[in-house]
């Protein structure tokens, strides 16, 4: 059976604490969680790049990773790229109150941060797991 | 509307040059000038929703690019933004030769000093532009 590698794109939201973990849970992700089997696009390469760029979400089933309720980064794909797969959205694991603070450089990021970080990004590891293993292929 | 200097960075996640960006960004809204200077989501101008193409269209804006895409500088554009000034990351390390930054999560000390120094440097620029408004 091919192995299919899962598309995860983040908000990485600069105006709030919400995009702020979700950079963060995407990266832990990419490169410690599931190393080798995710692939990531910058959101604004839907617009910047090319028709490769803009084929992303149909080439990869995608997972988006949203700070808040605006849910920008899912509207944004589905906008210029195809259907995501599934949705994870920070606001509802870190609650909508602290998921909207003033974004954090990551110099100032506390234990805190960081755990709620991993939970996302283990929120984001079971929707992944779930597109794997239903060998769901675009 | 505000008339701050609108700071948008691309926050690339695919390579250091993006939190580069990020941390400049962050670091001259929250704490150099916070008073001229603001920032917005820059995944909200791609969506293209009207409301922040009002906000973008509302005042100037700085753009900072990671990589030569450009990505930050032609969203604001497409969503009607003035676009003060340009800054590219891959510029920036030009006048830092051998630099190892960290990586696409985070910074080391090399990395923060150019933050530091080069967020300094833009700042200026913010401040110059806000005057002129």
């Amino acid at each position: 059976m091919e192995p299919i590698k899962v598309g995860v794109i983040s908000c990485s939201g600069e105006d709030c604490l919400g995009g702020t973990i979700s950079r963060l849970a995407a990266r832990k992700i990419l490169e410690r969680i599931r190393y080798g089997e995710s692939v990531t696009i910058c959101l604004p390469l839907f617009i910047a790049g090319g028709e490769e760029e803009r084929g992303f979400a149909e080439a990869y089933p995608t997972i988006t990773v949203d700070g808040c309720g605006k849910y920008c980064a899912k509207r944004a794909t589905e906008k210029l790229s195809g259907k995501v797969t599934d949705v994870v959205q920070v606001a509802d694991i870190i609650g909508k109150e602290t998921a909207e603070r003033t974004a954090l450089s990551s110099r100032n990021l506390t234990p805190e941060h960081r755990e709620m970080a991993d939970k996302v990004a283990e929120e984001i590891r079971i929707k992944f797991d779930r597109i794997v293993e239903g060998n769901f292929k675009k | 509307m505000s008339n701050k200097v609108k700071v948008i960075p691309c926050s690339g996640i695919g390579k250091v040059h993006g939190l580069l960006a990020r941390e400049m960004a962050l670091k001259i809204v929250n704490e150099i000038c916070p008073e001229v200077s603001q920032t917005e989501c820059l995944a909200y101008i791609v969506t293209g929703d009207q409301d922040i193409r009002d906000r973008i269209q509302s005042g100037k804006c700085i753009t900072i690019d990671g990589c030569p895409k450009m990505c930050a500088a032609k969203s604001v554009a497409q969503a009607g933004g003035i676009i003060a000034q340009e800054f590219r990351i891959v510029d920036t390390l030009k006048e830092y030769r051998g630099a190892k930054p960290g990586n696409a999560t985070a910074l080391n000390e090399e990395g923060w000093k150019i933050v530091d120094e080069t967020a300094e440097k833009i700042a200026a620029n913010v401040k110059d532009i806000y005057g002129e408004e």
